[in-house]
């Protein structure tokens, strides 16, 4: 990596790879296709039993309060390990905005069960007919007495047939102009009445995605976030934090270490262009682990990112489909197994990886929505 | 993205940033093929402003700071395509300020009276520095070296820091220009400035000793030259980049300026998203690395990427202003040139991401 640990650092590296060696089941290591949640809940209750599920959260609210070293070192040595990625949204999504956003009462029910695990959150943001254009979302939430009426079609929810609740966007005003300003935030429990989950099954095999039909579901008022048709604002205002979170160079370290072991096995390490693409490659995982931190050292001294976080996005989701095609070359007519490859260095996984990692430049804005963002917002470009 | 800056550092970069409002491209393009290439006045200011020693410790007269100044400094010097070699006399000049003693040479060297560069290359495609086929002989006090270097930027240059093969394996040593064996063969480059063949023929040198914190002196300086070369590119991308973005709000086409049109909104996000992949290098390995101990892989990648990147983006420049940016009457084209110049200068992209294999032991 791009720096050395000081000392203390160094101490810190090692007391966390001997505890993830100790504790992190084996079956979970170097896992490609991301474990469902009844797998992976009992590996996020150990972590926050040992206090170190929300490392970016503060002591405050059940988190580490680590420092931006701390932070990287612990990436890094989960990518190292091959630990699984965990469900994200409680810990990454609306953790934070409520924590921003959220009353008294809504941090107290629902900040503790994500640190503790017992609540697995989906986000419930895009529509059939509002993907890219996603201010055009139209999930009618009619305010009546104390409580909300919600009656529309939620697309593209990760994980929702496992998720106890969803914060969604809903439109509360069907006449504001602009569209953005008719939008409210709320927290829907997933089993009230009137709720139909279906999974979609992706290219890559899985079926993380859902849909989610919303037939007159009861949302109590309580559960708005912020104020009524601020919705847009709160949504957008921890984009940044979003961004540089599906950003993490744990993803692309991850993606190299399998480079490396099917470029081992299928012997093509030792061909002088294969390894010119690896360099490249390699080269620009430092160069995201730079950019990372430099975002987050901007954040920890609270200089939000908004847009300039765009280009973390492009960055990282393009890096990591640059490298799985250079997976996809390294295991040459291996590639297409729909398992992984049993290798004299452990078992590969390959052509899943690579079809996984089609969505990233799709999903949280696509790369398209995100150069849009940056030509408008950052270069003030004109329209 | 914004760095994050203490005061000192903010000031230091925009007093550098005043300094270069008296380049830029119409003195860069007075300077083409002149002789030497810069001004020696401008190189002197910038010895009395400190920029030469900065990182020479404050006991040998230096400014004594670290690697995020040096590398604020030559950011703005590619910003402004300034032609006086401050990164090159820097870098040289804290390594002749490394040693329990100083070299003689050192104080001339800050203060801009001398200009000493680095001399490392043997070959086209930038080699391995700690193995140099130039070798020093002779004992301490009496070294000969032989042997012949590279893309040397010679110009206006009273002394050079050469890589050689010693008894004890790789050793930092010390040439004058005029010493007796030391001659030097020209060739004009499209870039303006000359670029030039070393020979040494049993020319006595001095020994440069290594940083109490360095691995060894060669090394050191190397992965100095690999950060300042690298900054400086940075600022040259950051520059046409912004030259370019005023253009694209001002030409009309269509009856609309050419900037609302997406297919060039997204090239000019392209730009950027590599001038900051390349700025976030640079501050970070600066931010995290002593200056007489840059870990060797990191120092290789970052020349690679913002030699790479500063190729691309420069191109892409020129491509966004159309037929005005082929011309030479045209600013555009003298950042295309600087960063092909800074790009191929101790190995261009290809050749640090040759070495980058061994270096980040990608293989094992």
């Amino acid at each position: 990596m791009f720096r050395r640990d000081a000392l203390d650092e160094a101490q810190y590296r090692m007391d966390v790879r001997t505890w993830l060696e100790a504790n992190l089941p084996v079956a979970l290591r170097g896992r490609t296709t991301r474990p469902s949640p009844l797998e992976l809940m009992p590996w996020y209750h150990t972590l926050s039993r040992k206090g170190w599920i929300a490392p970016h959260w503060p002591r405050q609210y059940g988190g580490m309060g680590a420092t931006l070293n701390e932070q990287i070192i612990m990436a890094e040595e989960l990518a190292r390990i091959g630990a699984p990625h965990l469900p994200v949204q409680g810990l990454n999504h609306i953790g934070p905005i409520l924590m921003e956003f959220g009353t008294a009462a809504q941090k107290a029910q629902h900040l503790p069960p994500i640190i503790a695990g017992t609540v697995i959150w989906a986000q419930g943001y895009s529509e059939p007919g509002a993907g890219s254009d996603l201010a055009s979302l139209s999930t009618r939430a009619t305010l009546e007495g104390d409580h909300f009426v919600v009656q529309g079609h939620k697309i593209w929810t990760t994980w929702a047939h496992h998720s106890d609740w969803m914060f969604a966007l809903v439109r509360t005003d069907p006449r504001a102009q602009p569209r953005q300003a008719g939008i409210s935030f709320l927290l829907v429990d997933l089993r009230s009445p009137g709720i139909r989950i279906s999974p979609i099954k992706t290219i890559a095999g899985d079926d993380e995605f859902s849909e989610v039909f919303l037939d007159e579901v009861i949302v109590p008022a309580e559960n708005l976030v912020g104020k009524l048709n601020d919705g847009w604002r709160i949504a957008n205002a921890l984009l940044g934090h979003e961004r540089l979170a599906t950003s993490n160079p744990q993803f692309s370290l991850t993606a190299l270490e399998r480079i490396k072991t099917m470029a081992r096995a299928s012997g093509i390490i030792a061909d002088p262009a294969f390894q010119d693409r690896l360099a490249a490659a390699s080269i620009n995982v430092t160069a995201l682990s730079a950019m990372f931190s430099h975002a987050v050292e901007l954040t920890n001294h609270e200089k939000s990112l908004g847009p300039e976080s765009s280009v973390i996005k492009i960055f990282g989701s393009e890096l990591l489909q640059a490298l799985n095609d250079l997976l996809i070359e390294a295991a040459g007519g291996h590639a297409l197994a729909d398992r992984p490859i049993a290798t004299d260095f452990g078992e590969v996984d390959v052509a899943t990886p690579f079809l996984q990692s089609r969505r990233v430049t799709i999903y949280g804005g696509s790369s398209e929505i995100q150069r849009n963002v940056l030509a408008r917002r950052v270069l003030d470009l004109p329209t | 993205m914004d760095l994050y800056l203490t005061s000192e550092q903010a000031l230091l970069r925009d007093s550098a940033a005043k300094f270069i409002e008296a380049a830029g491209p119409k003195a860069a393009r007075g300077f083409r093929a002149q002789d030497p290439s810069f001004s020696a006045p401008r190189l002197r200011h910038a010895g009395e402003l400190g920029w030469l020693g900065i990182l020479v410790p404050g006991a040998a007269g230096g400014l004594g700071l670290g690697l995020t100044e040096l590398a604020l400094v030559l950011e703005q010097a590619g910003r402004g395509l300034v032609c006086e070699p401050i990164g090159l006399a820097a870098i040289s000049a804290a390594a002749l300020g490394q040693g329990r003693t100083p070299h003689p040479v050192l104080d001339r060297a800050m203060t801009g009276a001398a200009l000493i560069v680095p001399a490392f290359q043997e070959s086209a495609h930038g080699d391995d520095p700690l193995a140099p086929r130039t070798h020093v002989a002779g004992e301490d006090g009496a070294l000969r070296l032989t042997g012949k270097k590279m893309f040397v930027c010679a110009d206006g240059a009273d002394g050079f820091l050469v890589n050689a093969r010693g008894r004890d394996g790789p050793a930092l040593c010390y040439v004058a220009r005029n010493a007796p064996g030391c001659t030097l063969s020209r060739t004009q480059t499209v870039e303006g400035r000359k670029l030039a063949t070393l020979t040494l023929t049993d020319a006595p040198a001095d020994l440069i000793p290594p940083h109490s914190s360095s691995r060894n002196a060669v090394d050191a300086l190397h992965n100095l030259v690999l950060l300042a070369l690298s900054s400086e590119l940075l600022g040259v991308m950051e520059k046409a980049n912004e030259i370019t973005l005023d253009y694209l709000r001002l030409r009309k086409q269509f009856g609309k300026p050419i900037g609302s049109f997406q297919a060039l909104q997204h090239q000019a996000a392209n730009i950027y998203v590599r001038i900051e992949a390349t700025r976030s290098l640079v501050f970070q390995i600066a931010a995290n690395n002593d200056a007489f101990c840059i870990d060797p892989a990191t120092a290789i990648a970052l020349k690679a990427k913002a030699s790479e990147d500063a190729m691309i983006v420069t191109e892409a420049c020129i491509q966004l202003h159309g037929a005005i940016g082929f011309t030479d009457e045209h600013d555009i084209g003298l950042y295309l040139k600087r960063a092909m110049l800074l790009s191929a200068l101790f190995g261009n992209a290809a050749a640090q991401r040759r070495r980058y294999i061994a270096a980040a032991d990608l293989t094992a």
